[in-house]
């Protein structure tokens, strides 16, 4: 059995992960992924948490939620990314700033 | 004198004015004629001077012991005065008229073979019948400022003639000299004519004659006056004009020497003696006496005839004036047309001497300087019609008896007689020294022509040497002639002719027979003392350069002269200029720091707070730069700093 | 006609101008020949005027027109004239103006540089000399004067030497200095002086001849005579007085205020030297003898005396400049220095005489010098070079060329026989007597100032002898062929000057009978009144 540390560790570092790809990434596919990453990291969170209380299923409950949640974001998120690259030709959100200024 | 004139007024006047114009008339003819026919000149010259001589004969013949003739016209009027031109025609005026277009003739004559083959003949001819108009006018003329006119008249012919040989340095020098030395004493003249201006209001000379009153603006205004005379004349200390004139060809030299230059500060003397007041006229008689020996000292070392002859002049001018000073102007007067004959006669025979030299040298291409009497003697042989000239010409200078100097220097020596009085003063020294003037004048006059006629033929044995033409002949045999005794007076050993009379004016008969048998004794005595030492040169350096008298005026007034118009240029330049450039450049000093000022401090606060603004503002914008991922990375970064804000 | 024959001479070269204005810039000959005939019918005018001018009327050719008008409530009625006029002092200088801008026009022919341009300045200055030597209405006269300061900054910054601009803004900075003085004086003057022509009312004049009268003065103004105000040393009108002197001393020139000129002079072309030097120098004398001295005669005696000695300075400094110079027209220009000193000797005599003389110079040193200067133009035309050290014996290569230089330079020494004689012995007869007759002048002034005549022969004489006699050579690098005679044009621009400076030499009496009026009651009016303005102010 592992200590409970550990898991937490590696969700504090996806978490991270998908954060810095979110921030540092140009293209909006790679940002996505960062996000979905952030969101398993935190699925990842709960189901460790929901270890704590072995009684309860809320942690797992959740988790599951999340990740509908993830797939219908995806599903949106790549469809506005597929519909923006139509647009603008690129998929690179710096280059969209025809609303800036 | 009669009391209405006794000759025909119409004819008269037709022939003072013909006297007076004929000469203006040559100089416009001769500037008129082609410079294809310029050979003319030497005829139609000599023919009017000789009209002009006959018609001042006419004037004299009718003027001589008459009514003094004048006649004034209106020049110009200022303020109610009235400056007139006018004719004031008395003895000494007539005589000096026809002295003056007889030797002017002559000379034109002369100068017709003496300067035969020059390229400026029309310029020369020209130039002398101008000056012998500007002398003429100085005689005539009844008001000062009139005789200051043609006084100025007379320096610029002199200039033009002095510099004739335009290519010659030396000649353009003395030119310059010439008309310098006399602008000084002009403007001794002229500040006499604002003196009696201020008081008299009149330059007139009759009007000025009878106001008899002795004041002491009289002194001042006479010896100012005596200033002019001073510069024409070439007294001390202005005297060194003349000795440097001799540059110009050599008829030049003896019209300036007896008719038309110097003679005019001698007449000026005599013709305004009425201001002159005692102690002016003590003035006048030391200056002449200083002239009269430094110019008898001089004459006796130099080497070169011509100088000696200008030094000659300088003395017997000094001796002129200083019978002016001791009351005598009609001694004066009679010594200056004595002179007048007799040193144009010397001059011309110099010339013909320096002629025929040229003349043998152009054939031989054998340069030495003809002018010096070191390189000359024996001349006799080859030129004995110019030694004979040269003889009786020098013996008049000499005051040989039976010579017209014997006559004139006894009426002065008279006069000096009279003058000094009979208690010892130092009107005695005065005296005494004109007998040293005139001793000394012998030994010069001698030295000259020994060493130029008899003796060895030095230089000069080579060549083949010709009498000079006739044209020039001609003239010197007239002057030779007008030498002897004849033409003051019948008597050889009475100066009381017939033309002393006339010039005396209210002085006593002066004749005194122990003066005329001292002098005569005394000037054998140097004739004799002058064989004695024949042949001897005096090598003085002090006495062949006058006193040093031209270093001193470049010491004294010329180095200063320029040194202080250099100092005004470079006050010109430096301070005044440089003032002005430093207040230019002050004010665009202060400009450009306003400037700087404006754009540095002024500009630059409002420059610094858009600066400000503008540098928050983008710094605020940058947070929201329209970037997506910055904001989710500012929002991280917020979180992180709240947590750890909490935290802590 | 006879009304407005002074307004026609004056506006001719105007009208020309203007007509020059729609002329292509190509119709070189055109350009000449339109000035040449303004000239011409300047001349013929003038020659009208001359032939019904009076001598002893004083002022004539009056012309009186309504100006300006300015109503300004309780400070009263600001009035200015069109009013022009001729007199005694005004008609010898209408003369020579007329005469000297004939000579320069033909001397313009050598201008090929901008013709259209050049001619226009030149018809332009024509007029506005004139003006100011005709106006009679201080405005007028300012506006005049003004005038001629832009055409001549153009002529020498356009149209001159190696240095023209350092020397043009030189000459317009300087000039201009002396217009703001005048400009202070002009309305101190209008704000205390009244119109008494119109009773009644409060009429601030400009009229100079009402300016000319201490009675015109309104009681308790600035410069009332009767009770001027005390400003640090002298009262307000000794300022005002000298900062008159000093705005005309500028334009004179006199020492120390002089150094505009011969930079000026070096650098512009030939015609425009001889009309500075002949015309433009003689506004500021005219000034003094219009303007300061009879508006100001308390002031005249006061400073006469210090005016006598700056001629004097101006005299001796000019000739010793010269002296110095290396330069001809540098020479030439500071003996105009000189000479123009003994106008200021002339005036400051207070005496009929002294007065006479100094218009006289005026007008004789316009001839001579415009010939001086034209000569000088020569040479430079020849060879660029007007160094005298690079010259020697010119005589016997330009013979004519050196006749009339001895002619010029011996005519500005003031030999006998040519118009500066009778001009500068009239200075020095004044100049002498002043004392004698109240005047300010001590006649160790006049003595003094005879100085200058040796000064004058020595650096005129030595010039001669460096640059025409002796040997002929050239240095620097002109070469002999450059060295011609003069041609014809260079003749018929000379001829008449030597020609009218030997006929006022001789016959002086035409232009004397013209000045001697205006003279006469100069001297007697500024001694009079201002004696006893002094006595009892």
């Amino acid at each position: 059995m592992f200590p409970i540390a550990h898991f937490l560790y590696l969700g504090a570092f996806l978490f991270s992960a998908g954060l810095v790809i979110v921030i540092v990434k140009k293209n909006m596919i790679m940002v996505l992924l960062g996000i979905e990453l952030m969101l398993n990291a935190s699925n990842l969170n709960l189901v460790t948490f929901n270890q704590l209380y072995p009684d309860s299923i809320q942690g797992q409950m959740f988790a599951l939620f999340v990740i509908i949640v993830a797939v219908s974001e995806a599903a949106v998120g790549l469809a506005i990314v597929i519909k923006v690259y139509h647009y603008y030709q690129t998929s690179v959100p710096d280059e969209i700033n025809e609303l800036k200024d | 004198m009669a009391a209405t004139p006794s000759y025909d007024t119409a004819v008269f006047m037709a022939c003072a004015f013909s006297a007076l114009f004929l000469p203006l008339f040559s100089f416009a003819v001769s500037l008129l004629i082609s410079e294809k026919y310029s050979w003319l000149v030497t005829f139609t010259s000599p023919f009017l001077l000789l009209l002009s001589t006959l018609a001042a004969g006419v004037v004299l013949y009718s003027t001589w012991n008459q009514q003094p003739f004048t006649m004034t016209w209106n020049w110009f009027t200022v303020a109610g005065s009235t400056f007139a031109v006018g004719v004031f025609l008395n003895n000494i005026s007539a005589l000096m008229l026809l002295v003056v277009t007889l030797i002017s003739f002559l000379v034109n004559s002369y100068s017709a073979g003496y300067m035969a083959g020059d390229p400026d003949l029309k310029r020369y001819f020209g130039m002398l019948g101008f000056f012998t108009f500007s002398m003429l006018g100085i005689v005539i003329a009844d008001n000062l400022l009139l005789v200051f006119v043609f006084w100025e008249l007379v320096g610029f012919s002199s200039f033009m003639l002095i510099g004739h040989w335009k290519e010659k340095s030396k000649a353009a020098d003395a030119a310059k000299r010439a008309f310098i030395f006399n602008r000084v004493g002009d403007v001794g003249f002229l500040i006499g004519l604002m003196i009696l201006w201020a008081h008299a209001e009149s330059f007139n000379l009759i009007t000025l004659s009878t106001s008899s009153e002795a004041l002491s603006w009289k002194t001042a205004a006479s010896l100012c006056i005596f200033c002019g005379v001073i510069g024409k004349s070439a007294q001390f200390p202005l005297f060194s004009w003349l000795p440097d004139a001799m540059e110009g060809p050599t008829p030049v030299s003896a019209l300036i020497h007896a008719a038309t230059m110097v003679a005019a500060g001698v007449f000026l003397l005599a013709r305004v003696y009425f201001l002159f007041t005692p102690f002016a006229l003590d003035f006048v008689a030391l200056t002449g006496c200083i002239t009269a020996l430094l110019g008898a000292f001089a004459a006796l070392a130099q080497n070169d005839i011509k100088k000696i002859l200008a030094y000659s002049t300088i003395s017997q001018l000094g001796f002129m004036v200083l019978a002016a000073g001791a009351g005598a102007p009609e001694a004066a007067m009679l010594h200056l047309v004595t002179h007048a004959f007799f040193k144009a006669c010397l001059f011309l025979a110099a010339g013909a001497v320096i002629h025929a030299l040229h003349q043998a040298q152009n054939q031989s291409h054998f340069p030495f300087d003809a002018q010096d009497i070191r390189h000359l003697g024996g001349l006799r042989k080859k030129l004995p019609f110019t030694f004979f000239v040269f003889i009786v010409s020098g013996s008049a200078l000499s005051g040989l008896p039976f010579f017209s100097g014997f006559l004139s220097k006894d009426a002065i020596l008279a006069s000096l007689m009279v003058w000094k009085g009979t208690g010892f003063s130092w009107r005695w020294l005065i005296f005494g020294s004109a007998f040293v003037v005139s001793f000394t004048t012998v030994l010069y006059t001698f030295r000259l022509i020994w060493s130029v006629f008899q003796g060895e033929e030095k230089s000069t044995a080579h060549l083949s040497i010709t009498e000079p033409p006739l044209s020039m002949r001609v003239p010197m045999t007239v002057l030779a002639i007008a030498s002897l005794w004849i033409i003051v007076s019948p008597n050889p050993f009475d100066f009381s002719g017939w033309i002393y009379g006339g010039l005396r004016s209210n002085s006593e008969y002066l004749h005194i027979s122990a003066i005329s048998i001292a002098s005569a004794s005394w000037v054998l005595l140097a004739l004799a003392f002058a064989y004695l030492i024949k042949g001897r040169t005096i090598r003085s350096s002090m006495l062949l350069n006058a006193f040093y008298v031209n270093s001193i005026y470049k010491i004294v007034v010329e180095r200063p002269l320029f040194q202080l118009a250099e100092i005004t240029a470079r006050t010109d330049k430096k301070l005044i200029d440089g003032i002005l450039h430093t207040a230019a450049y002050a004010q665009l000093i202060i400009a450009n720091v306003a400037g700087w000022f404006d754009r540095a401090m002024i500009d630059g606060v409002v420059d610094d707070a858009a600066i400000l603004a503008k540098g928050v503002g983008s710094f605020t914008r940058s947070f929201q730069g329209g970037k997506i991922q910055l904001y989710i990375f500012w929002a991280i970064f917020a979180v992180i700093i709240f947590i750890i804000w909490t935290l802590l | 006609m006879q009304e407005i024959l002074l307004s026609l001479l004056l506006f001719t070269p105007l009208l020309a101008a203007l007509v020059s204005l729609f002329f292509p810039a190509t119709a070189i000959q055109l350009f000449r020949y339109t000035t040449l005939v303004a000239n011409i019918a300047q001349a013929f005018f003038l020659i009208l005027l001359l032939g019904s001018y009076q001598n002893s009327a004083g002022l004539q050719f009056v012309e009186h027109q309504p100006w300006i008008t300015m109503d300004l409530g309780s400070w009263g009625t600001l009035k200015a004239e069109y009013f022009i006029g001729i007199d005694g002092l005004s008609m010898p200088l209408v003369v020579l103006s007329v005469f000297i801008m004939l000579i320069a026009t033909i001397s313009s022919w050598t201008i090929l540089k901008n013709v259209k341009g050049y001619f226009i300045l030149l018809l332009i200055l024509n007029t506005a000399i004139i003006g100011s030597f005709v106006a009679l209405d201080f405005l007028l006269f300012y506006l005049f004067f003004e005038f001629m300061l832009l055409p001549m900054f153009f002529l020498i910054a356009l149209w001159g030497g190696p240095r023209k601009e350092y020397a043009s803004i030189k000459f317009f900075l300087y000039t201009l200095l002396g217009s703001i003085l005048i400009l202070i004086v002009m309305i101190g003057l209008n704000l205390s002086v009244h119109d008494p022509s119109i009773s009644g009312q409060l009429v601030h004049s400009f009229n100079i001849i009402h300016m000319s009268s201490p009675i015109n003065f309104i009681s308790f103004s600035i410069l009332d005579p009767h009770n001027a105000w005390q400003i640090g040393l002298y009262n307000a009108r000794q300022w005002a007085f000298l900062l008159l002197f000093f705005g005309f001393a500028i334009k004179l020139p006199m020492v120390p205020f002089h150094t505009w000129l011969p930079d000026a002079h070096v650098e512009a072309p030939t015609p425009i030297s001889v009309i500075l030097a002949a015309l433009l120098l003689k506004v500021g004398g005219y000034g003094l003898a219009r303007i300061a001295f009879p508006i100001f005669p308390d002031a005249t005696i006061y400073f006469g005396g210090f005016i006598g000695v700056m001629g004097v300075i101006s005299i001796i400094y000019g000739g010793l400049n010269a002296l110095s110079s290396k330069d001809l027209k540098r020479l030439i220009a500071y003996s105009s220095i000189s000479h123009m000193g003994f106008v200021l000797l002339g005036f400051a005599s207070l005496t009929a005489e002294g007065v006479v003389g100094s218009i006289y110079q005026m007008f004789s040193h316009g001839i001579i010098s415009a010939m001086l200067f034209l000569l000088a133009g020569v040479l430079y035309d020849r060879t660029n070079n007007r160094m005298i050290a690079n010259y020697s014996g010119l005589y016997s290569k330009m013979p004519w060329y050196a006749v009339m230089i001895i002619v010029a330079f011996f005519a500005s020494m003031g030999l006998p026989g040519f118009s500066g004689f009778i001009a500068e012995i009239m200075v020095f007869l004044g100049a002498f007597k002043s004392n004698s007759v109240q005047g300010p002048l001590h006649e160790s002034i006049a003595i003094t100032a005879t100085l200058g005549l040796v000064l004058a022969a020595a650096y005129y004489l030595w010039t001669l002898q460096r640059m025409f006699f002796g040997p002929f050579n050239l240095k620097g690098d002109i070469t002999s062929d450059q060295m011609f005679d003069l041609n014809k044009r260079e003749f018929i621009m000379l001829i008449p000057l030597a020609a009218a400076a030997l006929f006022f030499g001789i016959y002086p009496q035409p232009m004397i009978a013209i000045i001697d009026p205006f003279a006469k009651h100069f001297a007697e009016f500024v001694i009079g009144a201002g004696k006893s303005l002094t006595l009892n102010p």
